[in-house]
């Protein structure tokens, strides 16, 4: 029995996790719920607005994956940094240099074709991400200096000077907000439903995620990556660089997240717009979490926490219902996923008081 | 460019220690957490729980001290999530920490929604006024700096000597400070070991509520979404600077007071962005180039099997 | 002589197994009682339902002739019932004096007299002669005096019962005398002492009485060690016969394979290895004793690469290595590290992916874009661990739900199968039953008589000189002798091992 057990182990630690991060998220709903009932608001209501336009148009589908998307780069970053513990909080501002680069490159690398420039102006942005990124790591890796806090940091310098430049010496003229030139029409992105913000960035961070989840499960970096990330000192001793793969990782990682930033550009806005971002990089935390760090699973965790996301859009045109509920719910989700055995102990409670329920159904019967 | 006459030093210092307030309550909150052996990465979450809850509270009952009070129980309220996770749950702190933080800066907005139909900002409540009776001011050079303090500034000094006081001279503080280097040695002479660690981590709730407060009660005397800003995670970066002692926290919060006060000489010289990015940058110098040698307790983040 | 603890059919079940089978268990007062058995025979689980730590079964527990019922440790402390864990449960950035009263403070309105606690520890000390500084911080102290510190802890506490875990693991020869000078002395004031060992000489030495468990159940609890030998005790604890001590001589020693030559490594201003020298030749086993923490640590880091050293030299088979410990291996310098669980096995991974940790590079794991190749590393795993008779269901089985003989069974024959030139073994069977001791010992043999060099560093004096062909002995940084086995007795090998002095005061 015990073989039998074991030799599936592989896939219950999947189902396993799998059924934690679900049940995370509908406690998060219900907790949620609870919240909007308890301020004076239908929570049905709520849900349906939310749910309902995700459901019941193409349009509406396309927006919800159109949301998704960015929240899939910052959600693969986060993920695959966590895959050698380390914890990137710095998407947010990784995303703002990938877009920031990405506008430099769609306003002022003009004459390409769009074969060129859509791919030239990602790279850079890539690159940007990925620089910034690889600082922090090579500062964790070299004076034990604390990533998270490094990070977050550098978010604020990230989006204070990237408000500067666009306020000030990359400002176009006439302009009243703070935002850069408009990029060349070469380097926007394919719609995929005509008349949505949905591109092919959808299917850009689709092949990213499958690409580095081939490279964790198949490849000599990923076998590296994963013993460095569970056990450091025994990689070291098996002659792997860990200090060399944690930080290629983290790069990686900020990499990725620059690349949302550049489809927020290239897809979205056409433009650096400055606080473009709505919490892309913080919600890449719940999504990663949901997805029980797997990279791949980061598109559907990315897809469930998009309908919400989207669903604020009816939310705030049909009802006064506040649309911050959905930020307490995405954190909800984190705490609930970071801790399985609070939710098999709630598990439990319930199932205590079903069981209970049926016990007292059959001695019920039997007295009769 | 810029002129230094007394005037302008006096004002320079007197903003330097408004600004080292929050920064040295939340970091001495900070240090009883870390001595107990639970990570403070929480601290801006529960400074920002302070900063709301104490202004809510000042508005409900009109009176401020009122208002510090709620400050300091929310402050501790979003500890205990915190706590939960990583004591009872045994989450990694760095991760329940950044919970109670995501936790705050996501309900804080939700509840201005709520609570005052405005987003953004609060409505202005009562505060508190200076402490500058004329005996003081009459000080010279002194006086007109410490005559621009309120009340919870002198409440932040007397806390540092307490703190300090508790953690190396007391029975229970010697106890905590077993429990955040060796939890099975402090197990193993019958300590409760996760009570030291609650009680760490409400103490660094209540210190960072109160250095919130402070922030919104204390100054503006209303709360602005985001008000905190990164001064909770600049507090843990003070706190491993000031090796988790409450007086090398009230050094490294005056250091980065000062640079902080120095922000509104230059605002009219420079950019607001790149005036306001000082504190950020000069928090990533330190980190990376001033913490060598700092040792945290040995046992942060141990838990012991019961 | 008066009975002072008896527990009575205690019986402890954890999922799946029996550890504890109706034991019987008593202590006289002022006497000293050995606990033996293998790892796993159940000592310790007896020991923890004694002192509170985890409940039994079923079965009762008597103190002073009264029914107790510990449900934490703090209980039978506040009895006088005291534990020193084989672990120390010290806080290295306190003082020997807050180590001790920790928990237990004197002072009044919650704060701690400092000056009554320096004073009282001053005198436990002077009463016991144990020749400690109460004001030194504990990070500084040796290990036997670390163990010191640990007993001053349970004196101080007023225990009457003391049970020691282990209690000579870590310590020299030297340091083992003291610790039996310092038993007999708490004999003497009254106290009963029960060790939890597997070692017969110490406990032949030290004992009044010794009881055997085996494999969950009392074999004896009546045995005089005056009137029994090594040979009957091994025999009752194993329930077979043993006979780790034999010696297999090597009979093929070839040229020199591992040529090391001026060795130094600095750490924190300190040279841990100061110009070691040493050859080791194929086919045969070189060993290395000395007390830990005398720059074997270091020694073996850098002779595995994972280290940068201040000087060294190290040609194998003739051609100079340099480099870091990606280089070494590949080279044919193998390492079977100290400590299985932090560095040698991902505890997290699988049987197979730790099969080729560190070897996970070489063309029969990997095409050469990188890709791993599945099914290759599928069936090595699978050879390996029948090869090597690790116990598991299959290779897909987590490091983490093996027994610690099958984990090191796990690093030893990644290493071994990969014909290594040359091997360096640090504490093999460390916490290992000796079932699967015997086994890593045979299999060092064979390697040996293959033709590899093996440079084996062991705390345990017994297993370097079973099974070493030549004998080192370091001491602070450097080599002090060099010795076929058996040349030197234990006692002055432990004299060279400490530098030559004792550390406690005589009677």
């Amino acid at each position: 029995m015990r073989l039998d057990n074991l030799k599936s182990s592989k896939y219950s630690n999947m189902r396993s996790s799998v059924v934690n991060s679900f049940f995370a998220l509908v406690f998060s709903l219900v907790l949620g719920a609870v919240f909007i009932w308890v301020t004076g608001y239908s929570p049905f209501e709520t849900y349906k607005a939310i749910f309902g336009l995700s459901f019941s148009t193409i349009k509406g589908f396309a927006l919800t994956l159109s949301q998704a998307t960015p929240l899939m780069f910052t959600g693969i970053a986060f993920a695959l940094a966590y895959k050698v513990k380390m914890i990137n909080t710095g998407a947010e501002g990784q995303l703002y240099a990938g877009a920031m680069a990405a506008a430099l490159v769609g306003a002022y690398v003009t004459n390409l074709p769009g074969i060129v420039h859509i791919p030239l102006a990602l790279l850079v942005a890539f690159i940007a991400g990925g620089i910034i990124a690889g600082l922090v790591a090579i500062a964790r890796v070299y004076t034990g200096a604390s990533e998270i806090i490094l990070t977050l940091m550098l978010n604020n310098v990230i989006i204070l000077f990237t408000s500067y430049l666009a306020n000030g010496p990359l400002k176009p003229e006439g302009s009243g907000v703070g935002q850069t030139e408009r990029i060349a029409d070469s380097a926007r992105l394919m719609r995929l439903v005509p008349q949505t913000q949905l591109t092919i960035a959808l299917l850009i961070v689709i092949a990213v995620a499958i690409i580095i989840q081939f490279m964790l499960d198949r490849t000599v970096f990923g076998y590296e990556l994963k013993v460095t990330g569970n056990n450091r000192r025994a990689a070291e001793v098996a002659g792997i660089n860990v200090s060399k793969i944690s930080i290629l990782t983290f790069a990686l990682s900020g990499a990725i997240a620059g690349m949302g930033g550049a489809a927020m550009v290239l897809g979205v806005n056409y433009r650096f717009i400055e606080g473009f971002s709505s919490g892309y990089g913080f919600a890449g935390i719940s999504i990663a979490a949901l997805a029980a760090y797997s990279p791949f699973g980061v598109i559907p965790a990315a897809f469930l926490i998009g309908i919400l996301r989207a669903g604020t859009i009816t939310l705030s045109r049909t009802t006064s219902i506040p649309i911050e509920f959905v930020d307490v719910i995405q954190v909800l989700v984190i705490i609930f996923v970071a801790a399985p055995t609070m939710i098999r102990q709630i598990l439990n409670i319930f199932k205590r008081i079903t069981g209970k329920k049926k016990k007292n159904e059959i001695a019920g019967g039997e007295v009769q | 460019m810029i002129d230094f006459d007394t005037g302008l030093v006096i004002s320079i210092l007197a903003s330097t220690l408004r600004r080292t307030v929050p920064l040295l309550l939340a970091a001495t909150g900070g240090a009883f957490s870390m001595r107990s052996g639970v990570i403070d990465l929480g601290l801006e979450g529960m400074m920002l729980a302070g900063s709301f809850f104490s202004v809510m509270g000042a508005w409900m009952t009109g009176s401020p001290w009122m208002g510090l009070l709620f400050g300091v129980v929310f402050g501790i309220v979003f500890s205990m999530l915190h706590a939960v996770m990583h004591i009872n749950y045994k989450v990694n702190g760095s991760i329940s920490g950044m919970a109670v933080n995501l936790l705050a800066a996501a309900m804080t907005p939700l509840l201005l929604t709520i609570v005052y139909g405005l987003s953004g900002k609060s409505e202005i409540v009562t505060s508190f006024s200076n402490f500058d009776p004329d005996w003081l001011m009459g000080i010279p050079f002194l006086g007109p700096i410490l005559g621009s303090q309120n009340v919870i500034f002198f409440i932040a000094m007397a806390l540092v000597i307490i703190s300090w006081i508790f953690m190396f001279k007391t029975t229970l503080g010697l106890r905590m400070r077993m429990v955040g280097e060796n939890p099975h040695a402090a197990s193993a002479v019958g300590l409760n070991v996760k009570a030291y660690k609650y009680f760490g981590v409400a103490m660094s709730g209540a210190l960072a509520g109160l250095g919130g407060a402070y922030l919104s009660l204390g100054q503006m005397g209303m709360f602005v979404k985001d008000m905190t800003a990164g001064r909770g995670y600049i507090a843990v970066v003070i706190n491993a600077f000031g090796r988790y002692n409450p007086f090398g926290a009230l050094a490294g919060s005056a250091f980065f007071g000062f640079f902080d006060a120095l922000q509104t000489i230059f605002q009219s010289v420079f950019p607001s962005q790149l005036v306001m990015m000082t504190p950020y940058v000069v928090t990533i110098l330190v980190i990376v180039f001033g913490l060598k040698g700092g040792r945290s307790p040995a046992g942060t983040g141990k838990h012991v099997e019961e | 002589m008066v009975e002072i603890v008896r527990m009575e059919k205690i019986t402890k079940i954890y999922p799946g197994t029996v550890a504890l089978d109706k034991v019987d268990f008593f202590l006289n007062e002022g006497e000293i009682l050995s606990l033996l058995g293998e790892n796993g025979a159940g000592k310790s689980t007896l020991m923890k339902i004694l002192y509170g730590l985890t409940d039994p079964t079923s079965g009762d527990v008597y103190y002073h002739g009264e029914k107790i019922n510990f449900r934490r440790p703090v209980d039978a402390i506040e009895k006088g019932i005291c534990m020193v864990h084989q672990h120390f449960m010290l806080v290295p950035a306190f003082t020997v004096t807050e180590n001790i009263i920790a928990g237990s403070e004197p002072g009044k309105n919650g704060f701690v007299d400092m000056r009554r606690a320096r004073k009282e520890v001053r005198d436990l000390i002077s009463q016991f002669k144990f020749n400690i500084d109460p004001d030194t911080k504990v990070e500084n102290l040796s290990v036997g005096e670390q163990q010191r510190v640990e007993i001053l802890k349970v004196l101080y506490r007023k225990a009457d019962v003391i049970i020691l875990d282990e209690p000579t693991a870590v310590l020299t020869p030297q340091e083992v005398d003291d610790l039996f000078v310092i038993l007999r002395r708490l004999r003497a004031e009254g106290k009963s002492i029960t060790i939890i060992t597997h070692k017969l000489k110490e406990t032949i030495a030290l004992a009044d009485r010794v009881m055997i468990l085996r494999d969950g159940k009392l074999i004896r609890d009546d045995v005089d060690p005056s009137k029994v030998s090594t040979n009957q005790l091994s025999e009752m604890m194993v329930g077979r016969e043993v006979d780790l001590q034999e010696r297999r001589p090597a009979k093929n020693i070839g040229d020199v394979s591992l040529h090391v030559e001026g060795l130094t490594v600095e750490e924190d201003g300190k040279k841990k290895v100061n110009n070691v020298s040493l050859d080791v030749k194929a086919g045969e086993i070189l060993g290395i004793a000395g007390v830990e923490g005398n720059g074997q640590t270091q020694l073996i880091e850098a002779l595995t690469g994972l280290r940068r050293v201040d000087s060294m030299e190290l040609l194998l088979n003739g051609e100079k290595i340099t480099g870091a410990s990606d280089g070494f291996l590949r080279a044919g310098i193998a390492h079977v590290p100290e400590d299985r669980l932090s560095m040698g096995l991902v505890k997290e991974m699988s049987i197979k992916e730790n099969m080729i940790l560190g070897y996970h590079r070489e063309d029969d794991c990997c095409d050469r874009r990188g890709v791993l190749k599945r099914k290759e590393i599928n069936d090595k795993g699978n050879r390996l661990k029948d090869q090597f008779l690790v116990k598991a269901p299959n290779v897909d089985a987590k490091i983490d739900e093996l027994s610690g003989g099958n984990q090191q069974k796990v690093v030893i024959a990644r290493a071994f199968s990969h014909n290594p030139k040359a091997i360096i073994i640090a504490h093999p069977t460390r916490g290992v039953d000796i079932g699967a001791m015997e086994y890593i010992h045979q299999q060092m043999i064979e390697l040996r008589d293959k033709g590899a060099a093996i440079l084996l560093i062991s705390a345990d004096l017994d297993e370097v000189k079973t099974l070493s062909d030549r004998l080192l002995i370091m001491f602070e940084g450097e080599i002090v002798s060099e010795t076929m086995p058996g040349e030197l007795t234990d006692i002055e090998m432990g004299l060279l091992m400490t530098g030559g002095h004792s550390m406690i005061e005589g009677e």
